[in-house]
């Protein structure tokens, strides 16, 4: 795949815009709220550097930075993928992609590789440095400016790192888990345009009530429920045990359990495709991709 | 056109393009050889863009089509590296800013120069810095034009290039294509309804009528085989009487008539007119007009 990083750059001029807005934006608003906005604890204040709601608190801001920033680009990366075959045909500039020694398959594969793993990944590393920025804020604010300095970093940024690696191993998983249905979106508003979704949700919706009610035969909610629920474990909690932190816990002990916790989550992720519903899951994204390809390749119209 | 060799770039046998039930293209047969500059001429929905697919694996032929030796549709890609190709609705992606474009251009296409096309890009109304989609539609083609003009490429294949740009433009375009592009072993194939501006530029005609293909000849040889003879009034009767090919007006007044033959016209005829050498416009109208229609009528 020698077009790989052309490809990837055609991706960065389309989108770095709206990708940047995106990215930045719940990151600057995190950063006045913290800045200029009113926080109030119970107990008295400012609260010792040695206390352990500093300590929690730079930790959640980091963790759920890092998570809001990761939600935005992966739901916007979905929404663009949608669209993804049939978005050249919308300016016309099919005739001109269509007209360079591209392949069909690396045409669709690339920016489906970059919007569904690249960009959220890159999200993750943004929300993680953003979550940083705004830690040092809000612990300044709260305990002075030298107070996010002496924070426990030995055991601080082992945690965030682990929480960014769980999610990061996590995607490609709960990728595989959703492709079924994101290939299946891709290929409907290919064919169907913008009722491909609606027609997709349509017959998926028909289709469980019909087996379900006609045929007692719950298996195609059943199906989606299992994909729906291995993607999100793919993500957290495949062990069934999330990550709890409570403010009585030593935070340094709590800290360092994250990990732990991340890397025992990520073997119960990776423990579940030992099933036969992954294989299944793959096929059924293979297939779409090459019904893509061919409609792709057909794609190109006549007009004398 | 007829006669295959190792100079042949293309290479076509009972070619046939059919989309549904429609034949878009019926049984053509032909060759383009290097060197070359064909114009592929036909009426709207003749079959010429359809064509022009075929030939750089767009559209899927039957028959037997053969592009630089290759088969476009199974090895579009590889056939791509070493034949441009101009689509007659082509648009360049609005979002890029014209040297993206010639940035992408270099990591997408082994064969484009990358300083070439910025050299042909300076010669335009095109800004480097500017966005394709704050440029006027002729700007966007002379942008593509430059573009495809610098691909290091055997075969240049041309669906109405020149739409939307203006007299000055497609004069520096051509000029451009026949004095630096061309070079004796390259290839050209144009399709065009301006088909006066190129004729001086063809060395060769494919004329498609309803996805046929009525003439596939050199310029040289349609001097040799059609013949025009203008005439007066007076004697159009005898001149129709002979089944030309086409009778048409050369000029104003009773005198400016013209009848079109392929092949010498009869003896007695010749002495009633003067020879003139058929236009290509003439020829076209001739060979894919409605049986039912007459121009001299208009």
């Amino acid at each position: 795949m020698t077009h790989f990083l052309p490809l990837i750059r055609r991706e960065w001029l389309q989108h770095r815009f709206g990708w940047s807005l995106l990215a930045l934006l719940p990151l600057a608003l995190g950063l006045l709220v913290a800045g200029f906005g009113q926080v109030e604890f119970d107990g008295d204040s400012p609260l010792p550097v040695d206390g352990a709601l500093p300590v929690m608190l730079a930790f959640a801001v980091v963790a759920g930075a890092t998570a809001i920033v990761f939600i935005v680009m992966s739901l916007t990366s979905l929404i663009i993928v949608s669209g993804l075959a049939r978005r050249d045909h919308a300016d016309r500039s099919i005739e001109f992609w269509l007209s360079l020694p591209l392949s069909h398959g690396e045409s669709l594969a690339v920016p489906l590789l970059v919007h569904l793993v690249l960009v959220p990944v890159a999200a993750l590393l943004v929300g993680l440095l953003g979550g940083y920025a705004i830690s040092i804020v809000l612990v300044a604010r709260m305990a002075g400016p030298a107070a996010w300095l002496e924070l426990p970093w030995g055991a601080l940024l082992p945690a965030t790192l682990a929480i960014v690696a769980r999610l990061a191993a996590g995607l490609p998983l709960a990728l595989l888990w959703l492709s079924p249905l994101i290939m299946l979106t891709v290929l409907s508003t290919a064919l169907f345009r913008r009722w491909g979704i609606v027609l997709l949700a349509v017959a998926i919706g028909l289709g469980s009530t019909v087996l379900e009610r006609l045929f007692g035969q719950p298996m195609l909610s059943q199906l989606l429920g299992r994909l729906l629920r291995n993607a999100g474990q793919a993500l957290a909690s495949a062990s069934g045990t999330g990550l709890t932190l409570r403010s009585d816990d030593d935070p340094l002990v709590a800290l360092q359990g994250v990990p732990g916790w991340a890397l025992a989550d990520l073997s119960a992720a990776l423990g579940a495709l030992a099933s036969p519903l992954t294989l299944g899951a793959l096929v059924v994204a293979a297939a779409c991709f090459a019904l893509l390809v061919n409609w792709r390749q057909r794609s190109s119209k006549a007009a004398d | 056109m007829t006669v295959a060799s190792q100079d042949t770039l293309v290479e076509a046998r009972n070619l046939s393009v059919l989309y549904g039930a429609r034949r878009a293209v019926d049984d053509v047969s032909f060759d383009i050889p290097k060197g070359r500059i064909v114009g592929l001429l036909g009426h709207n929905g003749a079959g010429k863009s359809t064509l022009m697919k075929a030939m750089v694996g767009l559209a899927r032929p039957q028959g037997e089509l053969k592009v630089l030796g290759l088969d476009p549709w199974r090895d579009r890609v590889a056939l791509l590296q070493s034949a441009c190709y101009i689509p007659d609705v082509a648009i360049l992606p609005r979002w890029v800013r014209v040297d993206d474009l010639v940035t992408l251009m270099s990591g997408l296409h082994p064969r484009f120069s990358a300083d070439r096309a910025r050299q042909l890009l300076r010669r335009t109304s095109v800004g480097l810095a500017d966005k394709v989609k704050t440029l006027s539609k002729g700007m966007v083609v002379q942008a593509h034009l430059a573009l495809v003009a610098a691909i290091d490429a055997r075969l240049m294949i041309l669906d109405e290039p020149t739409l939307g740009l203006d007299v000055l433009s497609r004069k520096a375009f051509y000029e451009m294509l026949i004095e630096e592009w061309c070079d004796g072993e390259r290839s050209v194939v144009i399709s065009t309804h301006q088909v006066e501006e190129i004729e001086s530029l063809l060395s060769d005609v494919l004329m498609l009528n309803e996805g046929k293909l009525v003439l596939a000849i050199s310029l040289e040889e349609i001097d040799r085989r059609f013949v025009a003879l203008s005439h007066d009034a007076a004697v159009a009767d005898e001149m129709a009487a002979a089944h030309p090919l086409l009778r048409y007006r050369v000029g104003p007044g009773p005198g400016g008539s013209a009848a079109l033959f392929d092949g010498e016209p009869p003896a007695h005829l010749q002495a009633l007119g003067r020879r003139m050498r058929p236009s290509l416009v003439d020829l076209f109208v001739a060979l894919t007009r409605k049986p039912e229609l007459d121009r001299t009528q208009f």
